[in-house]
């Protein structure tokens, strides 16, 4: 299809092909004493970083890392490489194939993978197999213990966000990432795909149910996007416990970019910001949503 | 959205000096092609181990009819959206047959050809030393199991002079936007060979829940298509699909390519989200593989990395020559990134091409050339203008032959001045039902008409349609050069005699459940020698 409905823009998020990273070869062991007999193999590959580090945090899990093969002959080949990692960890891609050009200076063709363990899983070592052409690179990866929350934690952070929708330039998890700086809006927050289109809902789900007493909102409020132009004016705050969805704030006309939802504390298994409007009344912009016991 | 990195400054790290080494996977891609392609028994047949899970789930297909000649395929695919298909690491012997009867009993040729894990295990055979203008049946056996049966026809003879020939085309059939009814409707009828004229697939990244089709879909598939692994996932996906291997399994396809077999708009080299050309190579060399390897396809049209050579013409004795074109590989940049803009100075640069100068000439040579009574340009993108701006404005897709019109013009006063006989344009890509006669200069009512398009919707690509609204009643009274339009899904059956070109839209009512049903909107002629669609 062309012209007509180009509305459509290819994002590279989450898979890349050269260009998109930069891939030091000896980060990695490569190639071998493994390697067959015979030729030796013009792809050299590997992966970046080094060490990859994963936890089950749902919302802020890390394991993402690259993988890379280089064609250093003079003609152009396809290869293969092969992932594997043994259980609990899952990988986002299990085979990367692609053309390898043959170019001077050599050209690296890599592409993105996210690995990923259950919440229960046990933090240790492990560690993902990559292979081509039967030469075998072990990437270690260290499963990390889910942080202890204490008293005083924001117990949304990294737990399992989830939204009416959520736009291609943002990501879900976004809003309970962490980052609370509008600065770094486009990296770090979230919001609603609908332009223009109210309510929008963005909520977090906790591990399990808690007392809780406070919800601290962020919403959009940079320099160039002061929350009295792009941030949230209408909304609810919203817990759900054993009886239901409870409103513990009504925030009508807000300009600021940090609204305070102070309650009496309840046992409560989901947050959730319902809005009604932005000041822009286009996108419900959420920086980071916050939840606290007291 | 994450902007890739600075490529130079990622190759600027990369201290590895170059190698010459011949690699092996280059001397297996030679082997695999003689040995699969010319059918010729594999000296390395590998033990045959019998595989319990089921080997055809995507079917199979013929393409490229010859009058002697027609390639027959297939895929062994256990799993066929994971990794590899679900198949080992290991080439597989695949007997093939080819018969005048159904059963079988008349069997005229068979042989051996090998699947081999780098081309997916697909096998392409292309069976010579057959009769001209004659239906065969064909299949395989690979690991103790045998496929489908799929029927195909060879061409008729160069100088036969052939009463009617029926053909279909299609295009347009993004698999999360509708079901594959019009294929059914396209199996149960009688054609002698389907073209198709571009987006197979769609390289876009798919709803994990299936879209209208409410299926979950694996990963490998649902991601946006970058490595080959990604495109072939595609591949697999589409053509698991029962009335789009019923269509296959009906008759010989002739396919051509348009953008989303590789990136939305893609020209030339140019790739309209990828900045760096370098990665566009790659991206382009991946589609080009997964898209040879999934057609049936002669060894002349495997791609070079990325090259293919896809323009290619077939002829079906004195009564029809198909030039089948490719406007994406070598056309210019677009203008407005292919958006509807009013025609300009750049759109009109006759230094712009759609074809590539090399395309163009053998487009012009062979019609001058051609003795055939009809006359067909099989391509992707509205050769016609259509403007979508009621009133004194204009509005054109510049990503069609509108966004080239010197490159369009050279090749239509090509046909006016080598008096090209029945000059039919079919094309695809705008999700929308078109016929309209090809002027010599369109801003002219009173200009010559050089022949006729007809323009077929997409077999599912915008979910259901409506017969007809506001853009398309706009554009229809825009184009004094237009006779129809219909903005249903559908494909277009065409039935060609010495003396009568008919076609006929075939239309459904919905493609977003199973149940829609399927019938003729319009049946539009042109005659013998009559340039244009009958009024």
């Amino acid at each position: 299809m062309s012209g007509r409905r180009m509305s459509r823009r290819i994002r590279l998020g989450g898979v890349a092909l050269a260009g998109a990273v930069l891939l030091p070869l000896g980060a990695v062991a490569h190639a071998g004493p493994d390697r067959p007999p015979g030729r030796p193999s013009p792809v050299e590959f590997g992966a970046a970083p080094s060490l990859v580090t994963v936890s089950g945090l749902p919302c802020l899990s890390g394991g993402d890392f690259t993988v890379s093969m280089t064609n250093t002959s003079s003609r152009g080949l396809f290869a293969d490489m092969t992932l594997a990692a043994p259980a609990p960890i899952t990988l986002s891609r299990r085979l990367f194939s692609s053309y390898l050009p043959a170019a001077d200076p050599d050209q690296v063709v890599s592409t993105k993978v996210l690995a990923k363990v259950p919440r229960d899983a046990l933090p240790g070592r492990s560690t993902i197999k990559l292979t081509v052409e039967r030469r075998t690179v072990e990437l270690p990866v260290e499963i990390q213990p889910i942080p202890e929350k204490g008293p005083g934690d924001n117990l949304a952070l990294g737990e399992q966000a989830f939204a009416s929708s959520t736009h291609g330039n943002v990501t879900l998890c976004g809003g309970v990432d962490g980052n609370k700086n509008s600065e770094e809006w486009g990296a770090s927050g979230t919001h609603d795909a609908t332009a223009g289109v109210f309510p929008d809902t963005y909520g977090v789900i906790l591990p399990a149910a808690t007392r809780i007493g406070r919800v601290e909102l962020y919403t959009l409020d940079s320099a160039r996007y002061p929350a009295a132009k792009m941030g949230l004016r209408d909304f609810d705050i919203q817990v759900h416990t054993s009886t239901g969805w409870q409103t513990v704030a009504e925030v009508r006309g807000n300009v600021m970019g940090h609204v305070t939802a102070t309650f009496a504390p309840v046992g409560a298994d989901r947050v959730q910001v319902v809005t009604y409007d932005s000041n822009d009344h286009k996108y419900s912009r959420i920086v980071e949503l916050e939840v606290y016991a007291s | 959205m994450t902007a890739p990195r600075n490529h130079r400054e990622m190759l600027a790290a990369v201290t590895a000096t170059r190698r010459r080494f011949v690699t092996a996977t280059g001397a297996a891609a030679a082997l695999a092609l003689t040995g699969t392609l010319l059918g010729v028994r594999s000296a390395t047949a590998e033990a045959t181990g019998k595989d319990s899970r089921y080997l055809f789930t995507l079917g199979v297909a013929s393409g490229d009819p010859l009058p002697d000649a027609v390639v027959i395929w297939t895929r062994l695919a256990p799993d066929p959206v994971a990794p590899f298909g679900g198949m080992p690491d290991r080439q597989v012997p695949v007997q093939w047959q080819v018969a005048e009867d159904e059963r079988f009993e008349r069997v005229v040729r068979h042989g051996t050809a090998v699947a081999r894990p780098e081309f997916s295990h697909t096998v392409h055979v292309d069976v010579r030393g057959l009769e001209p203008w004659r239906h065969y049946f064909y299949r395989f056996r690979a690991m103790g199991q045998i496929s489908p049966v799929g029927r195909t026809r060879t061409a008729p003879a160069p100088d036969a002079d052939i009463a009617r020939l029926t053909l279909a085309f299609a295009s347009c059939q993004q698999w999360n936007a509708g079901y594959y009814t019009a294929y059914a409707d396209m199996a149960r009828n009688d054609h002698d060979v389907v073209f198709f004229l571009g987006d197979y697939i769609y390289e876009v990244g798919i709803p994990e829940d299936g879209g209208v089709r409410r299926q979950p879909v694996p990963m490998e598939a649902a991601r946006e298509a970058f490595t080959l692994d990604d495109y072939r996932a595609k591949y697999a996906l589409y053509k698991l699909d029962p009335d789009l291997q019923a269509a296959h399994a009906a008759a010989p396809w002739v396919v051509t390519m348009d953008d989303h077999e590789v990136e939305n708009n893609w020209c030339g080299p140019y790739s309209l989200d990828l900045p760096d050309p370098a990665e566009f190579v790659v991206r382009r060399a991946n589609a080009f593989r997964a898209y040879w390897e999934h057609m049936p396809l002669r060894l002349a049209q495997l791609p070079n990395g990325p090259d293919m050579q896809l323009y290619r013409r077939l002829t079906y004795g004195q009564l029809v020559e198909f030039s089948v074109l490719d406007t994406r590989q070598y056309r210019s940049n677009q203008v407005a990134r292919g958006a509807w803009v009013a025609p300009n100075d750049e759109s009109r640069d006759p230094s712009r091409t759609i074809t590539g100068d090399i395309q163009e000439r053998w487009i012009l040579d062979g019609l001058g050339a051609s003795s055939a009574r009809w006359n067909v340009l099989a391509q992707q993108v509205l050769m016609m203008p259509v403007d979508r701006v009621a009133g004194p404005g204009v509005e054109s897709p510049m990503g069609t032959w509108e966004g080239y019109s010197a490159s369009r013009d050279r090749i239509l006063r090509g046909v006016y001045e080598r008096g090209v006989k029945n000059l039919i344009v079919l094309t695809g890509d705008v999700h929308a039902n078109f016929a309209g006669d090809l002027k010599l200069n369109f801003t002219e009512t009173e200009s010559p008409t050089v022949g006729a398009e007809f323009v077929g919707s997409s077999i599912s690509s915008e979910g259901d349609g409506v017969d007809i609204d506001e853009w398309g009643r706009t554009i229809l009274a825009e184009g004094p050069h237009l006779r129809f339009m219909n903005h249903q899904r559908g494909y277009v059956s065409c039935r060609v005699t010495r003396t009568e070109w008919t076609t006929d839209y075939r239309v459904v009512d919905r493609v977003s459940d199973r149940t829609g049903t399927v019938s003729s909107r319009a049946r539009l002629t042109v005659q013998d020698r009559v340039p244009g669609v009958q009024p």
